[in-house]
């Protein structure tokens, strides 16, 4: 059924009723004062000033409202502008002291788990700033306390916390993938490795859960460039080789900060300067301000290069080379957690720039890009809310097509996996890569020798 | 260690070259140094799929179509994890144990290295093996495995199966701590952080009871109160009782069995370091935001920095209380609360004399190894250095480095560093 | 009569500032009171540098890409808010007052540009009137409280235009005028007006959550 919808059906999210086992079997176990305990305890007790603050200054000015990528995908619908997330959701729980109905909470885990991406972009748009990202994330806090989280991503919690990676892949299964990726790419350098906790080594990388489960060709293709680089690097071997992180998109804080403090002991105890990690935007930003800050590591404890980062200094300093530019015109999306995030939207432009011949613009660009419809956790939410997410996504659609570009990088696997939908889903010509991908398939697979 | 008296204290400088491994092998991977620091060793690729164990340049007769984890057990030994015919096992000095796998890794030993254990799977059934004895039972999947100086053996083990995004099933709980392979009967959401008392017969854990409950446990009792988070505990008073950091009201407390137990309360307080049984204790806290310091028996040093606290434990007398920190960039040894500011790139846990007097380490700094001792830098530079050794006697350190392609096994007198 | 309007142009005035200088103080102090208690991490991440470039990129109009979005709501609101303080502040009536009173003065404005001006004031209050109607997001987000808010603002400007255009009831509106200007003063420590103390404090987290941590523009 959500396969077969079109462009044209007209299909109001909110009117249709998704049924996620995960938010039913959790809201028929709720009481009225189970559930006005959690609301008046999260609004009161864990949320602070600044809470208060954007829901006191909040102007009702409605200027937020052209940031948001869901609004725009929804014709202008005043039910997604930002504020009136805020004014559904919190607004009447505050109003009503938390006396509200299960009906209200059904609607309210819709609204914050699947029409906000968390994307901050209306923070840039709202002249007081206000960051209803952040208000979306406590309310999904308050659905996290009453156990009314979608089931999918909840699920991908449970594997979190029970494995401290995303995709309950076992520990023996983690290595064994590294090894045999590691033979593989034997074929392309004979004695190339992935040294496995080797300690005191320059740099760790790490990954999210998906490569090793479903995309190993991503971790042999890492281990290339590191290799033709010639770079002193390892892997853990252990949990915390996973930088991901879908707890802090739950509201489960506690969760998220044991995943993003077992990161950075394993760093520690290899001794290694940084951390380098895979083309992931929500990866970093639970490492690099989240998840981190609720251990009380106020910023990274290991310095944390993203791919992004990692590529422009390997490309700017030679150790990777180019060997033909890459042909075909492409595009770039920027992530918004690493642009917003972390304002690496000028280097990705550069690397474009050394590897690929023709680049076109995607507008808007840098900070101020969409989302991609996916993020914040919206499609680890899982399929019974990807039809609309599909709708939420039209302006993301509209937005790419407009380039006509036949490639579109996306160094998110977020970004990745919901731009493949909209490609799909709306059958837009294009082909979606990684960086990682273009910098395989265009360098020169020689290893770097430096000059004494 | 009894045995460290007899080991060579006198030649200055023994070489091995390694540097021509290189051209005898395809390739030739990390290097593992013994403890005595006579015999350096490498994973090394013979041929095609074909890996053995290259030790002083002598060649194992041994060849496997897989290797990994090579490591000198404290007493000598030299232990791989190694695959044949896409089977698994632990080999030391040489010898296959006697049970195969389909998978072996977290290789763990004893401090005297009478026991070496690992986390294997066979046929999807996961369980450990320690000296080569493995568990009777096996399990669905298995998690945070530990190995007492006694040599017995725990992990947190997947008792009930999980089908695919089950929650319910989860909420239920499906995980239980194994000791020795029998899995203890009490079952939780998630159980973390496993530490054994000191005579390695009693487990305690972090313990997640429901969605927003935690605990601890001692041997799966768990705790009256809950907590809303907590780390790692640890045993004191010869097994008596149980200290853990835990989070009340947003505050980190540390209480001991389930009623608190020092009267301040942290930002942070994570990882603890105690003395014989618990004479004295230390944790890693946090008492302003971003900033990180020790707090020693309640009482915090005067001493503080911006970015971690990676580890922190007492010499074996008590006397002294070692942190290893980073500040502004770069990592630092604090003993006592009074940092060594030697600023290093990267460094490691320093190892104690035994007259709890001389603290010996090594460091990174701009690529180049060196040798630290009591905060002083020795100013020779090698390309890596592997962990030190100070004299029974005190007088003496032994230094295992590498330079140009050669180990140097060297002996300098503690006089001619500090 | 006139005792009531000697009191209400006279003490009332400085009881209103009175009462807005305390409001505002005792309501800061209870805010960095609780960031201290709950949120003192945001001292960590705060730099005067990136607070100030946000708020700066702000304050010039056209800058931020949510001002070009909307140029017309924009430009109104910035000049709504700049006459909000210039016409008070610089009106020769009211100087005229606080000369008799205080012997201080200061430059005027001329009559018929205040007036002009107010009339503009007027018609910014009236254009955000309207806009909670027609524009269907803004409409969605507005509750009773934000068209009394705009009649509040609305009073002191209507009136005091009517009151120097005598076209009736002068004295009625005077006493109106000056009753309204003074509730406006009071409530702005009470109500949502105090987003005026507050715009900065939100606008500065921002911005250096943006520039400072995130290396990134929140314009
Ligand atoms: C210098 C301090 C002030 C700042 C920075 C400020 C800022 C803002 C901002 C950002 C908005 C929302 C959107 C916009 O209109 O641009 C707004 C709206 C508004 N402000 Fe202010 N303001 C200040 C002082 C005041 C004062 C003193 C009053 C009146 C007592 C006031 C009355 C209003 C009203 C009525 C609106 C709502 C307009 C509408 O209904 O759309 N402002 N202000
Ligand atoms: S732009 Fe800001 S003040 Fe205006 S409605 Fe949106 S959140 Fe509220
Ligand atoms: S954070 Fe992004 S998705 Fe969420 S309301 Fe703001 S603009 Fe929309
Ligand atoms: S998935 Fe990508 S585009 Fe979407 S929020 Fe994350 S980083 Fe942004």
């Amino acid at each position: 059924m959500q396969e077969s919808l079109t462009i044209d059906e007209k299909l109001e999210p909110d009117k249709k009723d998704v049924i996620d086992e995960g938010v039913e079997a959790g809201l028929s176990r709720l009481t009225p004062q189970k559930i006005s305990q959690v609301i008046n305890q999260v609004l009161t007790k864990e949320t602070g000033p600044r809470f208060k603050a954007y829901v006191e200054t909040c102007m009702r000015c409605g200027l937020c409202a052209d940031a948001c990528n869901i609004f725009l995908s929804n014709d202008r619908d005043p039910k997604f502008s930002p504020a009136a997330k805020v004014k559904q959701t919190i607004l009447e729980m505050i109003k009503r002291k938390g006396k509200v109905s299960k009906q209200f909470l059904k609607d309210t885990v819709r609204i914050a788990h699947t029409e906000c991406n968390a994307c901050k972009r209306c923070s840039m748009y709202c002249p007081f700033g206000i960051d209803i990202a952040y208000m979306m994330l406590q309310v999904r806090r308050i659905c996290h306390k009453l156990e009314i989280t979608p089931l999918y991503i909840q699920d991908t919690v449970n594997s979190h916390s029970a494995t401290m990676n995303q995709m309950w892949v076992k520990e023996d299964e983690w290595i064994d993938t590294l090894q045999w990726q590691e033979e593989d790419a034997r074929e392309e350098f004979e004695n190339l490795r992935i040294p496995l906790d080797k300690d005191g080594a320059d740099i760790m990388y790490s990954v999210i859960a998906p490569e090793p489960k479903f995309q190993a060709g991503l971790i042999y293709q890492t281990a290339v460039i590191m290799h033709a680089a010639g770079l002193n690097w390892t892997m853990p071997s252990t949990p915390g080789w996973d930088n991901s992180n879908m707890a802090m998109y739950t509201g489960d804080f506690e969760i998220s900060a044991r995943i993003a403090q077992v990161h950075y002991e394993t760093a520690a105890k290899l001794h290694v300067k940084k951390i380098v990690m895979g083309e992931c935007g929500h990866a970093f930003r639970s490492v690099y301000d989240v998840g981190n800050r609720w251990v009380g590591w106020a910023m990274p404890p290991v310095d944390l290069v993203h791919a992004i980062d990692f590529y422009h200094d390997m490309l700017t300093s030679g150790k990777i080379r180019v060997k033909e530019k890459y042909k075909k015109t492409v595009t770039l999306h920027d992530p918004c957690n690493i642009s917003r995030g972390r304002g690496l939207h000028n280097k990705a432009r550069e690397l474009v720039n050394i590897l690929c011949e023709s680049f076109i613009e995607m507008t808007p660009n840098r900070e101020h890009n969409y989302c991609c419809g996916a993020g914040g956790g919206v499609i680890n939410c899982g399929p019974p809310w990807k039809g609309t997410r599909m709708v939420n996504s039209r302006e993301k659609k509209d937005q790419i097509e407009r380039t006509g570009a036949e490639v579109l990088i996306a160094p998110c696997h977020n970004c990745h996996s919901g731009l493949e939908d909209i490609v799909e889903h709306y059958g837009v010509d294009m082909e979606i890569k990684f960086f990682g991908d273009i910098i395989y398939e265009v360098m020169e697979k020689t290893i770097y020798q430096e000059k004494k | 260690m009894k045995n460290e008296k007899s080991w060579d204290w006198h030649s200055e400088k023994k070489e091995i070259p390694v540097k021509e491994w290189q051209n005898r092998f395809n390739w030739v991977e990390e290097h593992s140094v013994s403890p005595d620091g006579e015999k350096i060793a490498s994973i090394v690729n013979t041929d095609e799929a074909e890996f053995s164990v290259c030790m002083n340049g002598n060649i194992w007769e041994e060849t496997f179509e897989k290797a990994w984890c090579l490591r000198f057990l404290p007493d000598g030994r030299l232990c791989v994890l190694a695959s044949n015919d896409e089977e698994w096992t632990v080999c030391v000095d040489g010898t296959f144990w006697e049970t195969w796998f389909d998978y072996i890794w977290d290789l763990q030993f004893t401090p005297d290295g009478s026991f070496v254990a690992a986390a294997v799977q066979k046929d999807g059934q996961y369980g450990m093996s320690v000296n080569d004895k493995a568990w009777d039972s096996f399990y669905e999947n298995i998690s945070g495995a530990v190995l007492s100086s006694q040599g017995t053996s725990a992990a947190v083990v997947q008792v009930d199966p999980l089908g695919q995004a089950d929650i319910e099933g989860f909420n239920k709980g499906i995980f239980a701590v194994a000791l020795n392979g029998i899995a203890q009967p009490e079952k939780f959401m998630n159980i973390w952080d496993l530490a054994f008392d000191s005579k390695g017969e009693q487990i305690a854990s972090s313990i997640r009871k429901n969605r927003l409950d935690y605990s601890i446990s001692k041997n799966s009792r768990i705790w009256e109160k809950n907590f809303q988070f907590s780390w790692k505990p640890e045993f004191i008073n010869k097994g008596a009782s149980v200290i853990a950091p835990v989070r009340q009201g947003g505050k980190w407390l540390l209480f001991k069995d389930s009623v608190p137990f020092w009267d301040k309360s942290y930002e942070q307080l994570g990882k603890l370091a105690i003395h014989g049984d618990g004479q004295k204790i230390a944790a890693i806290v946090s008492n302003a935001y971003g900033k990180w310091t020790v707090s020693e028996n309640d009482k915090i040093w005067d001493f503080h920095c911006d970015s971690m606290i990676s580890e922190l434990f007492y010499s074996d007398n008590g006397s002294l209380l070692i942190a290893i920190f980073k500040n502004q960039g770069y990592w630092d040894v604090a003993v006592n609360g009074k940092p060594w500011n030697i600023k290093a790139d990267k460094l490691w846990n320093p190892v104690i004399s035994s007259n709890n007097e001389i603290l010996a380490t090594r460091m990174e700094k701009d690529g180049t190894f060196f040798l630290v001792v009591n905060g002083k830098v020795y100013q020779e530079p090698f390309d890596m250095i592997f962990e030190p050794k100070i004299s029974p006697n005190n007088d003496k350190i032994l230094l295992k480095a590498m330079k140009d392609g050669i180990y140097l096994r060297q002996i300098l007198s503690l006089e001619k560093v500090l | 009569m006139h005792s009531f309007i000697n009191f209400i142009m006279g003490p009332m005035v400085w009881i209103s500032f009175l009462i807005f200088f305390i409001g505002v103080i005792f309501r800061l102090i209870g805010l960095f009171k609780q960031i201290n208690a709950k949120e003192n991490f945001v001292y960590t991440y705060l730099s005067f540098k990136y607070s100030f470039r946000s708020i700066f990129a702000w304050l010039i109009p056209f800058l931020p890409v949510s001002t070009r979005k909307s140029p017309v709501f924009y430009s109104i609101s910035y000049v709504f808010h700049l006459l909000l303080f210039l016409i008070p502040i610089f009106l020769l009536s009211h100087v005229a007052l606080l000369e008799e009173s205080m012997h201080w003065s200061w430059v005027t404005l001329s009559d018929s540009t205040a007036d002009s001006l107010t009339l503009i004031v007027i018609f910014s209050l009236i254009f955000f009137f309207i806009r909670r109607f027609v524009v269907p997001e803004v409409k969605f987000l507005t509750r009773l409280s934000d068209f009394l808010f705009i009649l509040i603002v609305a009073l002191p400007f209507v009136t005091g235009f009517l009151a120097y255009h005598q076209f009736f009831a002068y004295r009625w509106m005077v006493i109106v005028h000056v009753l309204s200007g003074e509730l406006m003063i009071i409530l702005i420590p009470f109500t949502r007006f105090f987003h005026m103390f507050l715009a900065p404090l939100t606008r500065a987290y921002t911005g250096s959550e943006f520039g400072n941590v995130r290396h990134a523009k929140d314009w």
